[in-house]
């Protein structure tokens, strides 16, 4: 075998490409070719060119690819060997890099060709008056073909930045910093910190530029437009589980920070945040992991080559015994999806998922209970608490083009369940009522059961013109869903678990209908103006199957007292348990940016906007008729970026603030969260994130402060100082060759720390500070990875609550006033994973 | 004064962090007689019936101190003796209290609690459960003589139990749960308007004369003659009135019993 030079060796030529979408999509363009290497004992090419298809990646790597046009399976693998290699600047698409699908032809030596009336072919590199020639195809005799090709850009338009809290962030080779599941890439984003109390299985709660999300109830989430929020969910209205998402098929992530694009929808009070699902290595990859605490997890993921990373199918299988007590958990998850094309104007995606899982939960402990030795820090105070959730879901979402104008529509369908059993305050809520049997303590067991099922859809238009000599967009857009909710609230007798009160018990049906115009107009060149306006209708149509819970004049006909559920004769008049309640509401939300620049790589970008969050329907049913919660926020700041042949830089500096007049505050009493007043934020936050060949590092820092406007005190629970590092260094292990393929290395960092946490009555938390690592070395199909999280084993408290609880654990004498609770973060982690993969690229 | 500019601006940069607002305190919990009343020894007072009564033993048992932040709702529908969200202050750990004495008897525990306003307070009379269906802990336990112009001496003694024999079934069969017994063995609402402080000291004076009130010593069945004793029978159903009246007014929030507070 020889190496040849582009000038010896293969003859490498890219064609000209084209566009026919877009005419402001910028194609993929060459940055650095690798040479290719002839191969030694072949017969001669029996074909003047090998053409490939592939897909150039939003990271500018080519995969996926695919021979069109054969000149002999060993020039076709040559040729795709070198391909891989070679690095691209990706398609631009309105600006963005976005994946395409493109062809390229390598044109063989003509003097290797083996000619009808011709001798025996020179041997390759053989040093004749007259070389193997390789020209460019623009160079190209005659006699070789000269291919025109459109440039396909794959996936679907993305949404134009709205200034500098709107961060789309490429997970890239940060994949290699440990994520535990989907949510833990939010972390990417600034001023983002997950806590879980609830177990394994339990959402992440989310706290983002000041607000306590909960489990998403102010976090608008959609993965590819479809929503993850669940309307009328008991356990909070807006609750989001992320789980059922397997972490390797996350591609990127989009989080804008603030209600700033008319896109966004309910429960975008602190932001939005939408996944978009791929997977970029085609073939067929297993995965196996075991680790600490007997934790087990089994992933396949597949991806036809030939096919962009959108089509993709993945299984998860995983289980842990938990660390400390009540900590088991198992789920499983299939996730699929097609992309393809119906005609050159117009793709479609078609996706289903399904995921169960079952869990324990350790919940909460009091402090001076962990302090006087009576539990440990990793044990439980009541070992019934855990759940299970479903989800099972279907997709199917249309893109096309045609001249100026494109549209998208989507449809989706989602069932859901969740269960959860969760207790905060041990024996506190169990009233003794006058017309309840005497009875002591029973126990605060919450067990909130909700099914759900969503029917929606969306769908946008858009259209171009030249105006001043520059694109202007206009853009329409709906979205609306359906949810039939049915949920109940009982409480479990301690020892037992036999229900014996019914808090709630609901059957919603409720409706969203959003539908947006928004402006993209760029006057010049330094100045662009987008947004325009949103109107956002709910109705809410609650049966209350248990509103009556008590009985205004008891006798002894009137129902017995120990049912939760009460119909009763009021003077004679007979009085239904049950009760409707229906409302709805409607608000006009105007949104808009303004970006000025870049100026020597500098965009100065300000933005303002109003959003809404719909209020649970169990406030529905207690006839509060407002039905939203409003939310002013704002924001100013400067981006700046830069790109160069080595490297890729970024970094972002943001001032924030933010109004909401009916705020959520967590009561743990409730185990949720409560309308409380209304509350402002102001904050900051800088960001940057570097990409070179070797590496990819990214950081940032908010600080924030949320205040009640009435009294100027702080939001408890809130944290005010949130820092993130993220790196990964990946590269060919230098001097390590077995069996002349390389050993390749991968490591990954995580690092988070959360300054102390306002608490009620004046407390702040303990700082949190943990470090993820892990590391991989790869060679050929195979890999072998070692990650830890909390690698330095700190025990600390991502949860600190501060409120009245009695678990019995002191005496018989109940404590009744706030004290202070935690849940145990987890201590380290390892996980050793084995993987091989197969097929996809040669 | 060097010392005094650090401090100050420690005090300033305190005064400008931002909080949520109130704070976790503990503080010291303490009883004992009134000692504008009592010095020890037997006590002497004369109450409104006319009996002279001289008290040679006081005892109270207090099983816990809570402290409210808001009055304890009324009673007439919701009978929960518990009534979550309205304390501001607690003191989880019994003493048996000679009300005699003007000596500061601390109770066994620190209390803890919050530095919000505290309106009232209750005494838990029980030997540790609240909600117990039996407490044989005698929560009363008082001696003495009482005498008036007309009748003869009266030794008495009482030692007052609150268990099954303090039942008081409901009125209103359909109510089942009304005047469940842990409400017999709550005193609420004693009042007390204040803000604890971290390391303040709560304390209350009992003022053993306000149990004899309205007692009726005549009234009394006499169990001894030799030596001549009379004795409160430990029974709600008793239909003595003096029976009534110390038991009454052992439970009164608005006799006997007074807190105060000192910070430190």
């Amino acid at each position: 075998m020889s190496s040849l030079t582009p000038s010896r060796g293969l003859l490498l030529s890219l064609l000209l490409l084209t566009t026919r979408a877009f005419a402001d999509v910028v194609p993929p363009e060459v940055v650095s070719r690798f040479e290719a290497t002839l191969p030694a004992d072949a017969p001669p090419p029996n074909h003047d060119h090998v053409l490939l298809e592939f897909t150039v990646s939003a990271e500018g790597r080519a995969g996926d690819v695919l021979v069109i046009e054969s000149a002999g399976a060993q020039w076709d693998k040559a040729s795709i060997d070198a391909l891989l290699k070679w690095q691209f600047k990706p398609a631009l698409h309105d600006g963005t890099p976005v994946a395409s699908r493109t062809r390229l032809s390598f044109n063989m030596p003509v003097q290797l060709m083996v000619k009808p009336d011709a001798g025996p072919p020179p041997e390759p590199g053989d040093g004749g008056v007259a070389p193997p020639a390789i020209v460019p195809s623009d160079e190209a005799d005659a006699g070789h073909p000269h291919h025109d090709y459109a440039t396909t850009v794959l996936g679907r338009s993305q949404p134009k930045s709205r200034g500098s809290a709107d961060f789309t962030i490429d997970v890239g080779a940060l994949q290699a910093v440990p994520h535990k599941s989907a949510a833990d890439f939010l972390k990417l984003a600034p001023g983002i910190l997950l806590t879980n109390e609830g177990g394994e299985g339990h959402p992440e709660r989310i706290f983002l530029r000041g607000f306590d999300a909960r489990e998403g109830q102010d976090l608008e989430l959609t993965v590819d437009g479809v929503p993850v929020n669940d309307s009328g969910n008991l356990h909070g209205n807006g609750y989001a589980d992320l789980n059922f998402i397997i972490p390797e098929l996350v591609e990127n992530l989009r989080v804008l920070e603030g209600p700033l694009d008319p896109r966004q929808g309910n429960y975008a009070v602190a932001g939005s945040a939408d996944y978009q699902l791929g997977l970029p290595e085609r073939g067929l990859t297993v995965k196996g992991s075991y680790g600490s605490f007997d934790t087990m997890r089994l992933v396949g993921l597949w991806g036809p080559p030939g096919e962009s990373s959108r089509t993709f199918g993945g299984v998860q299988l995983f289980r842990t015994s938990g660390f400390g007590q009540n900590r088991e958990a198992q789920n499983a998850k299939v996730m699929g999806q097609y992309e393809g094309r119906l005609s050159d104007s117009t793709s479609f995606r078609l996706g289903a998922l399904g995921y169960g899982t079952m869990f324990k939960s350790a919940g909460v402990l009091r402090v001076d209970d962990v302090k006087n030795g009576q539990l440990g820090f990793y044990d439980t105070s009541d070992a019934r608490q855990g759940g299970d959730a479903l989800r099972a879901q279907v997709h199917f979402d249309l893109h096309g083009h045609t001249g100026d104008f494109s549209h998208d529509q989507a449809v989706f369908l989602i069932y859901r369940s969740t269960r959860m059993l969760e207790n905060f305050t041990g024996f506190l809520h169990d009233v003794q009522l006058a017309q309840q049997s005497p009875h002591e303590q029973r126990g605060d067991l919450f067990d909130r059961d909700t099914s759900t099922f969503t029917v929606g859809a969306r769908g946008a238009a858009r259209w171009r013109t030249k105006l001043l000599g520059r694109n202007q967009d206009l853009e329409i857009g709906y979205f609306g869903r359906f949810d039939a909710v049915r949920g109940t609230q009982t409480r479990l007798l301690a020892g037992s678990n036999t229900p014996y009160a019914r808090d709630l018990d609901l059957d919603s049906k409720l409706t969203d209908v959003g539908a947006y115009v928004d402006l993209n107009l760029s006057p010049a060149w330094w100045l662009t103006l987008r947004g325009g306006l949103r109107g956002e209708m709910l109705t809410y149509d609650v049966l209350d199957l248990c509103a009556q819970k008590e009985v205004r004049r008891p006798s002894t006909t009137s129902p017995p007292g120990d049912e939760s559920c009460l119909s009763q004769r009021d003077l004679g008049l007979y009085r239904d348990p049950s009760e409707r309640n229906s409302t709805s509401g409607g608000a006009l939300m105007p949104r808009g940016t303004l970006l000025l620049g870049p100026f020597q790589n500098v965009t100065f970008s300000g933005a303002a906007g109003t959003g809404v969050r719909s209020i649970d329907p169990q406030f529905i049913s207690e006839n509060l008729k407002a039905p939203f919660a409003s939310i002013f926020s704002w924001e100013g700041g400067a981006s700046w970026q830069q790109h160069t042949d080595a490297w890729d830089a970024n970094a972002r500096a943001v001032v924030f603030g933010t109004r909401v007049d009916k705020d959520l505050v967590f009561s743990a009493q409730d185990g949720r969260g409560l309308i409380g007043g209304s509350t402002s934020r102001l904050g900051g936050l800088v960001t940057a994130r570097v990409r070179g060949t070797f590496y990819d590092l990214a950081g940032n820092v908010t600080y924030v402060q949320s205040k009640f406007d009435d009294t100027n005190l702080l939001v408890p629970y809130v944290p005010d100082l949130v820092a993130r590092l993220d790196a990964s260094v990946f590269h060919a292990l230098p001097w390590l060759e077995p069996l002349g393929s390389p050993l390749k290395g991968r490591a990954g960092l995580g690092v988070t720390s959360v300054g102390r946490r306002a608490l009620p009555y004046g407390q702040r938390s303990d700082v949190i500070f943990t470090i993820d690592a892990s590391a991989e070395v790869a060679w050929r199909q195979f890999s072998v990875g070692l990650s830890a999280t909390n690698l330095l084993d700190t025990q600390y408290k991502q949860v600190e609550l501060n409120y009245a609880s009695d678990f019995h654990t002191s005496g018989s004498l109940p404590s009744l006033v706030p004290a202070r609770h935690f849940a145990a973060g987890a201590p380290r982690m390892v996980l050793v994973t084995l993987a091989v993969h197969l097929g996809g690229e040669p | 004064m060097k010392t005094l500019f650090p401090l100050l601006f420690v005090a300033l940069l305190g005064a400008c962090i931002p909080t949520t607002g109130g704070n976790l305190v503990t503080f010291h919990a303490q009883a004992s007689g009134d000692p504008a009343l009592v010095n020890g020894g037997p006590l002497t007072f004369t109450t409104p019936r006319g009996f002279e009564v001289t008290l040679t033993r006081a005892r109270v048992t207090v099983g816990a101190l809570y402290l409210n932040q808001q009055n304890p709702q009324n009673y007439s529908l919701e009978q929960s003796c518990i009534q979550d969200g309205i304390y501001s202050g607690e003191v989880r750990g019994g003493l048996t209290i000679d009300a005699l004495s003007p000596t500061p008897q601390p109770f066994p525990v620190e209390g803890n609690g919050t530095d919000g306003p505290t309106r009232a307070a209750e005494l838990w009379l029980t030997g540790g459960d609240l909600l117990a269906d039996t407490d044989k802990t005698v929560v009363l336990d008082v001696a003495g003589t009482a005498t008036s112009p007309t009748d003869g001496p009266f030794p008495f003694d009482a030692r007052f139990t609150i268990s099954g024999n303090r039942v008081i079934p409901p009125r209103n069969p359909a109510l089942p749960g009304s005047n469940p017994l842990c409400r017999q063995r709550i005193v609420s609402p004693i009042a007390f308007d204040t803000r604890l402080a971290e390391g303040s000291t709560v304390s209350l004076l009992v003022d053993p004369r306000a149990w004899f009130v309205s007692v009726d010593f005549t009234d009394l069945p006499k169990v001894s003659d030799t030596p001549l004793l009379y004795r409160f029978t430990d029974d709600s159903s008793s239909s003595a009135q003096a029976d009534k009246a110390l038991f009454t007014a052992l439970r009164n929030a608005a006799g006997p019993y007074r807190l105060e507070l000192t910070t430190p």
